[in-house]
């Protein structure tokens, strides 16, 4: 290959560029995009290799996701940790590097002098100010790269950048979405003497950390969870999923809701630390009579009882989860007559900017009336919500045990 | 961040922090780091100003607590004082975790509510 620049106009190339990425981004996957671009890269800049390593930011490496003429760096997984190495330097100085000697001095990845680069030309990939990847190119031969090289490569880089960052946030809000489906139950339990219903409504367009589960216990218990984690999107729903997988799990080993949510609570502070959560379990005797409440940090279900107006249940405030070690948690048990409605919700149905929080409890309290649980939660959603979408996303879980000679 | 919701008066070992309007998710993380801005060596009571606060949900609670518990280790005593959004941090338990006071001046009395 030669060093000689094709002469063809700047504009010409850049709108080479322009046309991948901006076409890509309604029909591509990330990967096929980011393939087609490092071709175009290939060619127009006239290397023999090209390549793009995303960032991971948990791990705090970078690892290689799309490759031209440098397919093994994807294949074998190979990851830089940032700040070390030609790529891992780009990444931490949020600069352009270019090595004109390539060996192992220079470059932390054997694969790239193995392969006998001479020469080596790499940018960050940047996406609302923060550095997501490094797309860098090879040269085989002896090789100077240009500022006009680098400028070239940085602006296919912004563009790769701006399209895998959307791409990213379509797919997380998809998986997130996905993810939160599939934990909640697409079908309640039947219980006997029990009919549930339940709603969900993700706020503001986006998916968060509201679930709601329904379970039966081999001792013949229900089990009815609801909880809310603080925060919003994928990693909120994949918290949510491991909250509730944790519960279930506590929930086999003891029948004592308090010590459920204890812990539930040792474990998120152990491997989710800094993570929020509301969450209220409850367990109702076989025979459905009774029913036992622990509120972690989670508002009160709502009671109606025919003839009666309908009222928080008395449920001791216990701290949210994740908030401190060893907290005292107590258990709230309450009488189920024939006829009772419970509803349980999360606090998007109830909060508001304009009203302090108790209008929303007391608004609440005269939308749920003892009547079957679909109907109770058509009521309570028109009431509360209406017309109006919710900033917040919602859940809400019914659980009514028919009047005596109903069922 | 506007400087301006987070105004940090100090009198003496007392730093006082007074926390915005609203809080929600979307500044939770900002009120979590102007309190433990305002923590150090030194500091000996953080009295958390909400009472120009008329909304606050669960993650605005939870950056109250996290601040709460970092103070806490290094030693240094929390005060809240709160009155409109006061029932949301007792729904959500968190009342149990410190001092709470219906007025600034109260706080820096030391005059707990009843």
């Amino acid at each position: 290959m030669t060093t000689h620049l094709n002469p063809t106009p700047v504009e010409d190339r850049l709108r080479d560029i322009q046309s991948i990425t901006d076409a890509a981004l309604s029909r591509l996957d990330e990967h096929e995009l980011l393939a087609e671009l490092l071709e175009r890269i290939r060619s127009i800049l006239q290397v023999d290799t090209a390549a793009v390593l995303l960032l991971d930011f948990s791990a705090g490496q970078l690892i290689a996701t799309a490759a031209a003429g440098l397919e093994e760096e994807v294949r074998q997984g190979v990851r830089i940790p940032v700040g070390r190495g030609f790529a891992g330097r780009i990444a931490a100085e949020h600069r352009p590097v270019i090595l004109n000697q390539v060996d192992h001095t220079t470059v932390l990845n054997p694969i790239l002098w193995a392969k006998g680069i001479r020469a080596l030309m790499g940018v960050p990939l940047v996406a609302g100010g923060k550095v997501i990847g490094v797309l860098h190119v090879g040269s085989l031969t002896s090789r100077v790269f240009t500022s006009e090289d680098v400028e070239m490569l940085q602006l296919a880089a912004d563009r790769a950048a701006a399209a895998v960052h959307s791409l990213t946030v379509r797919d997380e809000r998809i998986a997130a979405a996905a993810l939160q489906r599939s934990l909640l139950p697409t079908s309640l339990p039947a219980a006997e003497g029990a009919v549930m219903a339940a709603r969900y409504v993700p706020g503001a367009g986006a998916v968060g950390g509201d679930w709601y589960d329904v379970f039966v216990l081999p001792s013949g218990e229900l089990s009815l969870v609801i909880g809310d984690v603080t925060g919003s999107g994928l990693a909120a729903a994949v918290i949510m999923g491991r909250m509730r997988s944790a519960l279930r799990a506590y929930a086999l080993e003891t029948s004592d809701p308090a010590e459920v949510l204890a812990r539930l609570d040792r474990k998120m502070q152990y491997f989710e630390p800094g993570v929020a959560a509301t969450v209220l379990y409850a367990v109702f005797d076989p025979g459905l009579d009774r029913v036992r409440i622990c509120s972690a940090g989670h508002y009160p279900p709502v009671v109606a009882v025919p003839g009666q107006a309908s009222e928080l249940a008395d449920v001791p405030a216990g701290l949210l989860i994740g908030a401190a070690l060893d907290v005292p948690r107590q258990v709230a048990s309450l009488q189920i007559v024939p006829g009772t409605l419970l509803c349980f919700y999360t606090d998007g149905l109830i909060e508001s900017r304009e009203h302090p929080i108790d209008h929303g409890l007391a608004r609440l309290c005269q939308a749920v009336t003892p009547q079957p649980p679909d109907a109770a939660c058509a009521a309570v959603m028109a009431a509360l919500v209406g017309n109006e979408s919710a900033q917040d996303d919602i859940a809400l879980l019914m659980f009514h045990r028919p009047p005596t000679g109903t069922v | 961040m506007a400087a301006e919701e987070y105004k940090i008066s100090r009198a003496g070992p007392r730093v006082v922090v007074t926390v915005p309007a609203e809080i929600d998710a979307m500044n939770s993380d900002e009120v979590r780091e102007a309190l433990l801005s305002a923590t150090g060596p030194g500091v000996t009571t953080l009295i958390v100003d909400m009472s120009g606060t008329t909304f606050c949900d669960s993650a605005g609670v939870h950056a109250v607590i996290t601040a709460y518990r970092q103070a806490a280790q290094a030693g240094t005593e929390v005060r809240l004082v709160a009155t409109k959004v006061l029932r949301v941090f007792a729904l959500i338990g968190a009342d149990q975790l410190m001092l709470t006071y219906p007025t600034l001046e109260a706080a820096l009395a030391d005059t707990p509510a009843a």
